[in-house]
């Protein structure tokens, strides 16, 4: 354990005749100063990065206002290389994309964060809920790596195909069966978000006030009986919040989307289909924009996504601090 | 729960009904006993991926030369792993000290209120995609000069940053107030406590906060792809000034290719970024246990 | 402690790095280094470019394969020296860049790759056929319009998977050039030739290289890519009809040949030279042949102006020879002369 140095202690004549040294009188206030600019840049950052989106995307919001999340056209060159943009069919494909995501990922994660805290052997704990842990480090250009070589290959050739011949009926199946596409980027998504909703939920269920199980256990119930009349209900508010934090982190994913979303702005009823999301557009377009309209346009895209993330990060962390503050 | 039992039946059996909750109470152990696996399975098919594809095309010549001219077979990512190691470098030397200083303004000299108001800033800032980092710093330095190593390197300070802030402010918020008030209480000025005692205290945990902040952004491609995605391949790139040739984004684009030796190439970097992720990962996860655990006791 | 040491070291490494100068005068006034950007078509001449100039005049040269479109607009911002396209400025991009010059340096074409199980290579299309194809008009392999240019071909029932390119392509451009001269309806649709249009469906690819990626992974897909590309990667592609009916395989004679039915070369390079639907008395053109070309303003950075006037007349002259391994055909003496003219307007 380490602990004070020595030099660090005055010597005794020091605290007899104590005069404010020179280094003293720099160093205090010097430390308060740098330490307040520190924070004061932790909160401008975000300010900042706002206000330069928000105007850089300028010409693109004068011309099109709020109705550009209605339209539905993006067509960069059109007009002699002027364009005409409008956010709908991205808009459409972060929302879809991300809701599978998060309608796969959530029952998934719940039920692994149950599985760590009630069910799994002590020796067991640790080694799964560090794995679970590691899929979150793993940087998303390598799933989407994984996404384009092995995961779509096995969707378009096999999975979908197999879909479309049992429930091609329903439209969602109905497309033709493609390895990039709306499903492949959903289930990428699915494996970024559910780490992060499995360790907030780990956390919520672990922090279930002990007397509340007891009595459930007093009153004979089975484990289950248990997890679904004390646990879930006390955890709902967090895992609710759980989930939040997972949609913020698929909302905002580019890399792994746009490597295998096929990145075709279209609204189609079938999961097969090629689409795009705000974050993958960005991503694919960005060196090519032409300047003025068409760079403004794509900035207006990611002034869109800013407002989504943020709007859901501060929603997550309302939830998730009611929960620790109970 | 069930109405008067009927005198005859031997009280010590079990409530009828107890086998199927028993067996629905299997079935759900079994379920989430399941999507455990599941998850852990998914894992191990991607570092198994990962692994098994790349192992076969990492050699020396792999990690020591340059890429090939188009077509060619041969080279190597040293361009990219040196340009990755040195942008990291410059993200971290700028985020890591200001992170410090933050989490020192928070523990240290601000009101509950303010800090308060800095930790959720500091979250937020946190959620932001890292593509609109990346198009920020676009727009600030990029746009109307060049991509640079420079603007690669604070498009992902800015990443790192809330990371290891929010880190550092909970270790130094776990050096006990003891400790500081026994120097504050040898005639210490608080500037003095702080760096030669609070600090060093809490050394072990700042550097897993490093750690972590690094091997977060050193997967980060997004934010590479405006300010240092143009880059030459043939020499290693050392000047920051240049756009700096950097691991995720040469994954990116060998991940587009048709060509299975590109692919094979792929995998290979994808696992030198993975070890090197998962390395630091692990690393920082046991630093974290021992240091927390010296901190308290 | 050893991540100080690391961060140290690369510190210096980088701070060592800063020493060397990079693209901007050297002694004497004349850059040592160039940066470009742009299209992916010419990208495997210029990786072959790029030593081999480095070896002869000591002048590095950096180039970023990011699409034609990408080129056009890092030269509008000035953040290169020279872009690349394959793909002429469109109104607005000329007016923004403010007096660029085009100046074509190769010669190439783009192909109509497909990727089917069970068909063979060198299918037959006509400019309607594959109109309607990237139009959603015809979307099986079996339709009888493709059938009927194929009699002796027994052609799988897949789905048609038509492939474009996301970022801004020259090869785009000229495919709907193309396009749009064999198919009203096509015209009527998609619009006039740009580096990105907006295609009905389809999957969409980043580069050459992302829509061979495109290929390799999914059956019954048809793309457009760059010839190199093509070949490099041994896809299967199409033979495409000229205006005389014939069917050339497209290579260098081919693309010469369409190349030589350029009736004059505009001065200045301005607003760029299609060739592609080359007229009937070129027989044995292949219609979707294109120029690429390399933009460069007028006025350039101080020192940049001798040394991009000596690559470029470089490239159209001596540079010209490692073309044809990669399936570049050589340039026309007509634009040659042209070329050298123009690269007199660098400043």
């Amino acid at each position: 354990m380490s602990g004070p140095t020595s030099s660090a202690l005055p010597r005794r004549s020091e605290l007899l005749n104590y005069r404010p040294r020179l280094a003293d009188r720099i160093g205090e206030p010097g430390l308060r100063a740098l330490s307040a600019l520190a924070g004061v840049l932790a909160v401008a950052l975000i300010l900042w990065i706002a206000e330069t989106v928000f105007n850089d995307a300028g010409p693109a919001i004068t011309k099109y206002g709020l109705g550009f999340i209605g339209r539905q056209v993006w067509n960069p060159d059109a007009n002699g290389g002027v364009g005409s943009f409008g956010a709908l069919d991205f808009i459409y494909g972060t929302l879809v994309s991300s809701l599978i995501a998060m309608v796969i990922a959530t029952p998934l994660a719940v039920a692994i964060a149950l599985y760590l805290t009630e069910l799994a052997p002590r020796v067991v704990r640790r080694p799964v809920a560090i794995l679970v842990e590691l899929l979150a480090a793993i940087p998303s250009v390598i799933l989407g790596l994984w996404g384009i070589l092995v995961l779509g290959p096995f969707l378009g050739n096999r999975l979908e195909p197999f879909l479309h011949r049992i429930l091609g009926w329903i439209p969602l199946f109905g497309g033709i069966p493609s390895p990039y596409g709306m499903l492949t980027a959903a289930l990428v998504l699915t494996i970024m978000a559910l780490p992060i909703i499995t360790a907030v939920a780990r956390e919520v269920f672990a922090s279930t006030p002990a007397e509340l199980k007891e009595g459930a256990w007093a009153l004979g119930a089975t484990r289950w009986e248990m997890v679904r009349m004390v646990v879930l209900p006390a955890g709902r508010a967090g895992v609710v919040g759980a989930v939040i934090l997972g949609l913020g982190r698929a909302l905002g994913e580019a890399i792994a989307v746009t490597q295998v979303i096929g990145n075709t702005p279209q609204i189609q009823a079938s999961l097969f289909a090629p689409a795009g999301t705000l974050a993958a557009q960005i991503a694919s377009e960005y060196q090519s924009a032409n300047p003025g309209l068409g760079q403004a346009s794509l900035i207006f895209l990611a002034a869109i996504l800013l407002v989504i993330s943020l709007l859901v990060n501060v929603i997550a962390r309302l939830y998730v601090r009611r929960v620790s503050v109970r | 729960m069930q109405g008067a039992a009927p005198a005859h039946r031997n009280p010590l059996a079990p409530a009828p009904g107890a086998r199927r909750r028993r067996l629905i109470n299997r079935a759900m152990e079994g379920v989430a006993t399941v999507a455990a696996a599941l998850a852990v399975a998914v894992l191990l098919l991607v570092v198994i991926s990962v692994l098994i594809k790349g192992l076969p095309a990492i050699n020396l010549d792999f990690l020591t030369k340059n890429p090939a001219p188009f077509g060619q077979r041969g080279g190597g990512i040293a361009n990219s792993i040196v340009g990755s190691a040195i942008l990291i470098g410059l993200a971290s030397a700028m985020s890591v000290p200001v992170a410090v200083l933050i989490a020192i303004f928070t523990s240290e000299f601000a009101g509950r209120r303010t800090a308060g108001a800095i930790r959720f800033a500091l979250d937020i800032l946190n959620g932001v995609p890292t593509i609109v980092t990346g198009v920020f710093v676009f727009g600030l330095i990029v746009y109307g000069a060049r991509q640079s190593g420079w603007a690669g390197g604070i498009a992902l300070a800015v990443i790192e940053l809330p990371i290891v802030a929010r880190s550092a402010q909970e270790v130094l918020e776990l050096v006990p107030r003891s400790l500081r008030e026994a120097g504050l209480a040898l005639g210490l000025r608080r500037w003095r406590v702080v760096l030669r005692i609070v600090l060093p205290t809490a050394a072990g945990g700042l550097i897993t906060g490093a750690v972590l902040g690094v091997a977060r952004v050193a997967g980060e491609t997004a934010p590479l792809l405006f300010t240092s995605s143009i880059f030459s391949n043939f020499g290693l790139t050392t000047n920051p000034a240049q756009a700096m040739p950097n691991i995720p984004v040469t994954i990116f684009g060998l991940s587009e290719s048709p060509s299975p030796s590109d692919h094979a190439a792929a995998w290979a970097a994808a696992l030198v970024l993975i070890a090197f992720v998962l390395l630091l990962s692990i690393v920082a996860r046991s630093f974290h246990e021992r240091s927390r655990s010296r901190l308290r006791g | 402690m050893i991540v100080a040491a690391i961060v140290g070291g690369t510190l210096a490494l980088a701070a060592c790095g800063s020493a060397t100068p990079s693209s901007g005068t050297g002694s004497g006034g004349r850059a040592k280094a160039l940066v470009g950007a742009g299209s992916t078509l010419v990208a495997p001449l210029m990786s072959v470019w790029q030593p081999t100039y480095y070896k002869r005049y000591g002048v590095a040269i950096t180039y970023g394969a990011i699409g034609s479109g990408g080129g056009i607009v890092q030269l509008i911002a000035r953040t290169v020296d020279f872009g690349a396209s394959d793909a002429p400025f469109l109104r607005a991009q000329a007016a923004a860049c403010h007096g660029c010059l085009e100046i074509p340096w190769a010669l190439a074409a783009t192909l109509v790759a497909y990727h089917l199980k069970g068909a063979p290579n060198h299918l037959r299309f006509s400019g309607r056929v594959l109109a309607d194809i990237w139009l959603g008009r015809i979307r099986r392999w079996d339709d009888p319009a493709i059938r009927r240019l194929n009699p002796h071909v027994k052609l799988p029932d897949t789905a048609i998977l038509p492939v474009h390119r996301v970022d801004g392509s020259g090869d785009t451009y000229a495919f709907v050039d193309y396009l749009d001269r064999v198919s009203p309806r096509f015209r009527a649709e998609i619009g006039p030739p740009a580096p990105i249009v907006n295609w009905p469906g389809g999957v969409g690819g980043r580069g050459n290289s992302g829509v061979g990626g495109v290929l390799s992974a999914a059956n019954g897909t048809i793309a457009y890519i760059a010839i190199a590309y093509v070949l490099q990667s041994h896809f299967d592609y199409g033979l495409v009809e000229n205006q005389a009916g014939r069917f050339p395989t497209p290579g260098i004679p081919s693309i010469a040949a369409a190349a030589d039915a350029l009736r004059s070369v505009p001065a200045g390079g301005r607003r760029g030279v299609s060739i592609v639907d080359p007229p009937a008395s070129a027989p044995d053109a292949y219609p979707i042949s294109t120029f690429t070309y390399v933009l460069v303003p007028t006025a350039t950075r101080p020192g940049i102006a001798p040394t991009l006037r000596r690559f470029i007349s470089w490239a159209v002259t001596a540079g010209q020879r490692f073309g044809p391994k990669l399936d570049f055909a050589p340039l026309p003496q007509a634009v040659v002369r042209a070329d050298l003219a123009d690269v007199r307007l660098i400043r």
